[in-house]
């Protein structure tokens, strides 16, 4: 699947896009790339919780799966299909 | 140990918050023409530069006052007007190579920067660093880490 | 008063007078300043009837009582008048540092009355006020003519102008104070050339003062905190200016391309976006008076054929010269958008007409015959030239000069204009975010995105994130917007702050620094009373419920491709839960009961 990075995201990996990763629900996908590209990703996609707690989502970035926002698919349940794309915002936008 | 006032001027945005946290402080009111601190714009080329009086260590100003108007305050190393002294005679103005003293004929009043007592405001409320108050040592008073930095990333590219 | 400085200019071009009124602290207090105010002041003294481009048509210039303080962002003003491309009200909102001159100058606006026989300018220094003529200024561009003025007035005088294209009196000129900054919708720079009015400069060396000052500072310092540590405003917007969304909207299906027909995904937007403007032609970001956002973009492109110096683009224009004309050169748009700043133009009314071109040739409803070039989606060159024959009603630019509503109409094709009320809608496509498209649809002056910023909950999150596909919901959401719109637009501070702070972070500031009772309700108020006031405006013009409407291809072509695909606008399940919420009846007129309660009678 393809994964797509903006803004300064793409400082944190130093790619626009890879198909490197992969997950079959989205907090699968997105526990990979917080594994792979470290703590500054990590900040971006989850907020902090105890080790025990559910996982959150981070509360500045927005993720669409195929172009749709995952908080009208099922959060970081939203099951992934190989042919899927992620793409990961940071939310910073106005105009 | 003073600080100093430092200036990057390529980092202003050309806000001129600076000039209004500035006359607030002094005056409890906003007029960027009887600011301290003023930006000038150089609009063609896109680049703005922060201005204030920075201190002279030997000053031009103090050296010309007729009635030792000019006193310095030991605790921010800023010279500051004594107004009951100050004759208004604006030598001051005439003598600052920089152009950073001026006479506010509105109030009749010298207006020069004078550290905010040991809290510039323009600092505090400059959104990108163009002004900033530092410890005063050879190594904050060169520029030199933000440039390394270039260097430093051109020889990244070149040795990839 | 305080906030507000207490005095108005009235400038009789006609007769050559200049009149020094005190504001009335009434109408101050219901219409707060710059949009709602000027508004209000426009009506009482113009007949609505009036031809856009005839001296009866007051032009007015007014900034808002946080104008020129410390408040959050506070550069901001309007200018206000009967607009050329729509016959609406415009109140097109700019900053810079025009807007705080004028207050410390000693004036809270200036209205502008009849026509000057010959091109004059209105130099102001405190209470000095005179008019000089402008012959000599005449068919200048805007650097030139702010270049020259301060030369002749004082080097920091600041200076608002109109280039070629207000003289020319095209549709969609616009106002241009310092340098780049822009009152960019719906032609009030072809009132103010109508008028014969070249430039207002101004240099002020006074003072705005505030209510309580202690508590005006405890309040704005805690409020540039809050806008500091907000990503959008202490982030994503400094370091990549509005062209940020481009590729949000890209992925959301929502990017409209060439004219809106092949929406909603463009397959080189990346190349178009705010990052790539980082990384090539962004030399350092830049703020109005009292910003702590920065997201002005100062840009070189520095060769080639698009080769030079200027400002922005903005997200609207980026789109507008970009994926709405199929074009991907950032180049050729920095030029477009070079262009609009130099000769004075909006580039969403612009961009969009010249898609709506390149669409009509493409179909052959016009040929080179009339257009003097062949015209194609995606050809920049194209693009750029239009852009430039437009503000000097050159060749075919004279056409485009026109706005694209009468282009397509004239050319048999009125489908094809993407227009609401006769102005251009923006870079978000109504049928992939339904509350942006209730919006254009409702907006008191036409096609317009930034009044009622549903973009923001349907595509960013925030407040909260809204599904930009359902129509639940979107009509009290939109009022909200709406409303709330109006009243910042009238204090003088810069809409984007809405992305970091609230109604309560503005009511403290604007309490503190006028000593008027703003509440959060009293603000909201404010706005809905002066949102119902333009709505009437356009009332006694003839706008009937007939023109909220969106273009047939919203409303009935589905988006073809990506995630959107298959979708219209619904706007029918929409419109009558929006009349009811704000209290007209089915006809989209405001109910007796309504205008008696917002003291609109």
């Amino acid at each position: 699947m393809k994964v797509k990075f903006f803004a300064l995201l793409r400082d944190i990996t130093g790619v626009k896009e890879t198909t490197d990763f992969t997950g079959t629900t989205l907090v699968e996908l997105l526990e990979e790339l917080s594994g792979h590209y470290g703590k500054e990703m990590t900040r971006w996609l989850f907020t902090p919780t105890a080790p025990d707690q559910e996982k959150q989502i981070g509360k500045d970035v927005i993720i669409l799966v195929n172009g749709r926002a995952i908080e009208h698919l099922a959060g970081l349940e939203t099951p992934l299909k190989e042919d899927d794309e992620v793409a990961i915002f940071p939310r910073l936008a106005g105009g | 140990m003073a600080k100093v006032l430092m200036l990057n001027p390529e980092k202003c945005i050309s806000c001129r918050t600076c000039e209004l946290a500035c006359s607030f402080k002094h005056d409890r009111e906003f007029r960027p023409s009887a600011a301290r601190v003023n930006v000038l714009q150089f609009e063609q080329e896109g680049i703005s530069v922060p201005l204030m009086c920075l201190q002279c260590d030997t000053a031009a100003c103090e050296k010309v006052c007729p009635s030792g108007a000019l006193k310095r305050n030991e605790a921010t190393g800023a010279l500051v007007v004594d107004d009951a002294k100050c004759i208004r005679c604006k030598m001051c103005v005439q003598a600052c190579p920089f152009g950073n003293i001026a006479y506010d004929p509105a109030k009749s009043r010298i207006l020069r920067c004078d550290l905010c007592d040991g809290e510039p405001q323009c600092a505090k409320f400059c959104p990108s660093e163009a002004i900033t108050y530092v410890e005063a040592s050879s190594g904050t008073l060169a520029k030199k880490r933000a440039y390394a930095a270039i260097f430093k990333e051109a020889l990244q590219e070149v040795t990839k | 008063m305080y906030g507000w400085v207490g005095q108005i200019l009235r400038v009789n071009l006609t007769n050559g007078t200049v009149k020094k009124e005190a504001l009335d602290p009434v109408e101050a207090k219901n219409y707060i300043g710059a949009r709602g105010l000027g508004t209000r002041l426009w009506i009482k003294d113009c007949d609505p009837k009036v031809d856009p481009l005839s001296e009866d048509n007051n032009l007015i210039f007014m900034t808002g009582p946080l104008t020129g303080t410390m408040a959050t962002n506070a550069g901001r003003y309007n200018v206000i008048c009967k607009a050329p491309l729509t016959g609406a009200m415009a109140a097109s909102n700019s900053g810079g540092y025009w807007g705080p001159e004028l207050k410390y100058a000693g004036y809270d606006g200036i209205i502008f009355e009849g026509k000057s026989e010959k091109p004059v300018y209105l130099w102001i220094k405190d209470g000095e006020v005179e008019l000089r003529c402008a012959e000599h200024l005449w068919g200048k561009d805007i650097i030139e003519t702010t270049d020259t003025l301060k030369e002749e007035t004082d080097f920091d005088a600041r200076v608002a102008c109109i280039g070629p294209a207000g003289e020319n009196l095209v549709k969609f000129a616009g106002v241009i104070n310092d340098y780049t900054r822009a009152a960019g919708r719906s032609g009030v720079g072809a009132v103010m050339g109508s008028k014969n009015l070249k430039a207002v400069v101004v240099r002020g060396t006074g003072a705005v003062k505030v209510a309580d000052p202690d508590n005006f500072f405890a309040a704005l310092t805690k409020a540039r905190k809050m806008v500091a540590e907000h990503p959008v405003t202490g982030q994503g917007l400094p370091a990549y200016g509005t062209e940020i969304l481009i590729n949000i909207l890209d992925q959301s299906g929502g990017l409209p391309v060439n004219n809106f027909r092949d929406s909603g995904t463009f397959p080189n937007a990346d190349a178009t976006s705010g990052e790539t403007l980082a990384k090539t032609y962004l030399v350092r970001n830049k703020g109005c008076m009292g910003c702590n956002i920065g997201c002005g973009r100062i840009v070189n492109v520095p060769d080639g054929p698009y080769k030079g110096f200027g400002e922005g683009p903005e997200y609207e224009a980026g789109w507008s010269f970009g994926a709405d004309c199929g074009v991907d050169d950032l180049a050729a748009i920095i030029k477009a958008n070079n262009y609009c700043n130099e000769l004075g133009m909006d580039p969403i009314t612009l961009g969009s007409t010249i898609a709506c071109a390149f669409e009509l040739y493409e179909i052959g409803a016009i040929t080179e015959k009339e257009t003097g070039l062949p015209l194609r989606f995606g050809d920049a060159a194209a693009m750029v030239e239009l852009t430039r024959q437009a503000a000097y009603r050159e060749g075919f630019g004279n056409e485009i000069a026109e706005g694209s509503y009468r282009l397509a109409s004239k050319y048999g094709h009125p489908e094809l204009s993407m227009t609401c009320k006769k102005q251009e809608v923006a870079a978000y496509d109504p049928r992939v975010l339904q509350g942006m498209g209730l919006n254009y649809a409702t907006s008191n002056r036409g096609g317009c995105h930034v009044r009622g910023y549903m973009t923001s909950p349907e595509i960013l999150g925030l407040p909260e994130k809204l599904d930009n596909l359902v129509t639940e919901g979107k009509a009290e959401w939109t009022k909200i917007f709406q409303d709330l719109t109006a009243a910042v637009d009238s204090t003088g501070i810069c809409l984007f702050l809405t992305f970091a702070i609230g109604a309560p972070e503005i009511s403290e500031q604007i309490i503190a620094a006028t000593g008027v009772d703003f509440t959060v309700e009293e603000l909201m108020k404010a706005g809905e009373r002066i949102w119902n006031m333009e709505r009437l405006f356009n009332i006694a013009n003839g706008f009937t419920k007939e023109d909220d409407t969106l273009p047939p291809r919203m409303l009935k072509d589905p988006v073809k491709i990506g995630p959107a695909k298959g979708h219209v606008n619904k706007l029918d399940v929409m419109l009558p839960e929006y009349y009811e919420l704000r209290g007209w009846d089915a006809e989209g007129r405001p109910t007796p009961d309504k205008l008696k309660e917002l003291g609109l009678q």
